[in-house]
């Protein structure tokens, strides 16, 4: 058997796996649909210990209802537990997940979820029978055809996410505009060192946590991502944090980096419309 | 960790793990050893000779091979998963923290657990624990635990617990449990290493041995530099595990020459204490035999009909042009030997298939 046969060998293999995957998800037994999503509610943040390690994020205890017995189940963010919890205040909802019939696998998100429906896998599986075909295309018909297979469907991917990557930067500009500005301080800075087993090589992550008070008199602790001067020794310094009222897990001590960051996405994406279809075009020049 | 997990039914918590533990890491060392060196040396050669279902096996080999351990499992890890932790409060006994560079210290602690429904017990752990949190842990304090209630020597020290049991571990008083601590399965060590070595190369003989024609048959008809004349018989393994043996012949010498294959595959069984052979592979100048491993059976290789060798070859090259290279292959796949010999000509490959009597069964060629 040549390179074609195994080609479509790969191809039938995955359309199988990907239909398989689809009929799963249609019969409501994929993993995702036999997840119980429910919100949880933050009851109590422990205090960051100074010199701790970010790993497991803050330390939070989060109680939610059960649906089936109706009771009350308090958790703590305990060892791999989903989502890392970075940004925490009382009352703060947040998603909690588990396989059905097992509560204390539970697994938290940043926000509560919408149940899926598993078509994740089986899309990888599509996608992957599309590779199959360019490089079939590539093999038989000469190479020009992966440059035009790879080239010109992800244009137009890139093309239709265009629309929304401006969206989402306006709707952060707006964010941006609307946020309260409110005194806060550096409550602990974490430290972690990691070792390389190789050559020895140490790496070393500072992560401050910062502490504010928002107007309604909520306190957040939250760990702070951007760059602070010498942020190992950062710890009681004040800062000055800016805040999104409708939710404070939105929040930056740098307004103007966040604003160029957001603009950075919006040039990303049109550059990668353009390199995507100048490659489609030059496989197409070359035919 | 929840509330309502501690008031679960009491199962076993006493005994030691499964001593199954250690052999099934050594089986699967070993099978992986050999998955990784077959799977790499067909991808490899297959590149080398350009050879597309070699490249193929090669990679879809770990492939499937991950894909049937992910099935075989799955029962064990469905069970495991199943399994509602159970939260119970211990005494740290002693601990020992290897102190390094790194902020997670991987410590060693010995702790008395008294679950609320069950005899108490003890048992030795290893978990990472920060730096920070290091001082948090001295010889008789009290902490959280949690662990899986059929395998209680899985257990993990609570880091985080609920108000609850952080209020319960505060206020509580564990005692000593006498005896010897119920220790997690112990990491695999040097035999551990050794079988997995042993399958990589296991792995690697079995590829160039089953694709040998493929591979080296171009060298062979180029007649290049003389390999070493000598014979050797080299062992791969001890007991468990199959052995191969190789003779290769002087230059100027042939395998069809009148007696000298029956000697050579004598000079391999002869004396050792040998299960019979898996397959024989013969060549103008090279005898390879693989042997049984312990426990299965294979065929006695001094009796092939080595007499009737020449004359088979002979004719299985008819149509084939003048010879350039032989290959006889015996295997009792099937229950019943069969001698396969494929013989490449200037005009082609043409190939022969005989019973173990030398009686000719199938000819056919391109």
């Amino acid at each position: 058997m040549g390179w074609d046969g195994f080609l479509l060998l790969w191809c039938a293999a995955w359309g199988v796996a990907a239909l398989v995957g689809y009929g799963m998800s249609l019969a409501g037994v994929t993993k995702a649909q036999r997840t119980v999503r429910l919100a949880g509610r933050i009851e109590r943040v422990r205090e960051p210990r100074h010199g701790g390690s970010r790993t497991g994020g803050i330390s939070v205890v989060v109680s939610y209802r059960d649906p089936v017995t109706g009771e009350q189940v308090t958790v703590t963010n305990d060892g791999e537990r989903g989502e890392m919890i970075t940004v925490a205040w009382e009352g703060r909802e947040i998603g909690v997940s588990h396989p059905r019939g097992r509560p204390h696998a539970y697994r938290f998100s940043n926000v509560p979820e919408q149940p899926g429906r598993g078509l994740g896998w089986p899309t990888f599986a599509v996608f992957l029978v599309y590779v199959g075909l360019v490089v079939l295309a590539a093999v038989d018909r000469g190479w020009p055809w992966a440059l035009i297979g790879f080239g010109g469907p992800w244009a137009v991917y890139a093309a239709v996410h265009l629309p929304a990557t401006i969206r989402a930067r306006n709707d952060h500009v707006a964010r941006l505009a609307a946020m309260e500005t409110v005194e806060g301080s550096v409550v602990a800075v974490l430290k972690d060192v990691s070792v390389d087993q190789d050559d020895g090589h140490t790496w070393t992550t500072i992560t401050p946590v910062v502490s504010f008070t928002t107007r309604e008199g909520t306190v957040v602790t939250a760990h702070c991502t951007e760059k602070l001067p010498n942020a190992a020794e950062a710890r009681g310094r004040d800062v000055t944090v800016h805040y999104a009222p409708a939710d404070p897990a939105h929040f930056t001590l740098n307004r103007s980096a966040e604003q160029r960051s957001r603009n950075q996405d919006v040039t990303f994406n049109v550059l990668t419309i353009v390199v995507l279809a100048a490659t489609a075009v030059v496989g197409v020049a070359f035919l | 960790m929840a509330h309502h997990v501690h008031n679960q039914r009491m199962t076993i918590t006493a005994g030691a793990p499964p001593a199954q533990g250690p052999r099934a890491d050594h089986a699967l060392g070993f099978v992986t050893g050999g998955v990784i060196g077959a799977s790499l040396t067909a991808f490899v050669s297959g590149c080398v000779v350009g050879k597309a279902s070699l490249i193929v096996g090669g990679l879809v080999l770990p492939a499937v091979t991950g894909l049937l351990f992910l099935l075989v499992t799955q029962p064990r890890r469905a069970r495991e998963a199943a399994a509602v932790p159970r939260t119970a409060l211990a005494v740290i006994e002693s601990l020992e923290a290897v102190e390094g560079v790194a902020s997670d210290v991987p410590t060693r602690f010995e702790l008395s657990v008294a679950p609320d429904d069950g005899p108490a017990f003890r048992v030795e752990v290893r978990q990472s624990v920060n730096r920070v949190e290091l001082t948090d842990y001295r010889p008789r304090g009290i902490v959280v635990v949690e662990y899986p209630p059929d395998r209680p020597w899985k257990l993990r020290i609570v880091r985080r617990p609920t108000p609850e049991w952080e209020e319960r571990a505060a206020g509580a008083r564990v005692d000593s449990v006498p005896g010897p601590a119920m220790r997690s399965e112990s990491p695999a060590g040097c035999a551990g290493c050794f079988l997995t070595l042993l399958g990589l190369l296991l792995g690697v003989a079995a590829v160039l041995l089953l694709f040998r024609a493929d591979l080296f048959d171009r060298d062979e008809g180029k007649g290049g530099a003389a390999p070493e004349p000598t014979v050797s018989s080299s062992t791969f393994a001890t007991s468990m595990t199959s052995e191969t043996g190789t003779v290769t012949l002087d230059p100027g010498r042939s395998m069809l020459d009148e007696g000298e294959l029956r000697a050579a595959v004598e000079s391999l069984t002869q004396g050792a204490d040998r299960h019979g052979a898996f397959t024989l592979v013969a060549q103008e100048r090279l005898l390879t035999v693989v042997f049984a491993p312990e426990g299965l059976s294979g065929f006695d290789p001094r009796s092939l009909p080595y007499d009737r060798l020449p004359a088979l070859v002979e004719e299985a090259g008819n149509g084939a042009g003048s010879r350039r290279s032989w290959q006889l292959t015996a295997e009792n796949v099937t229950g019943s030997v069969t001698l396969r010999i494929v013989v490449t000509g200037d005009r082609g490959t043409r190939t022969l298939e005989a019973d173990e009597h030398g009686k000719v069964l199938s000819r056919s060629g391109s």
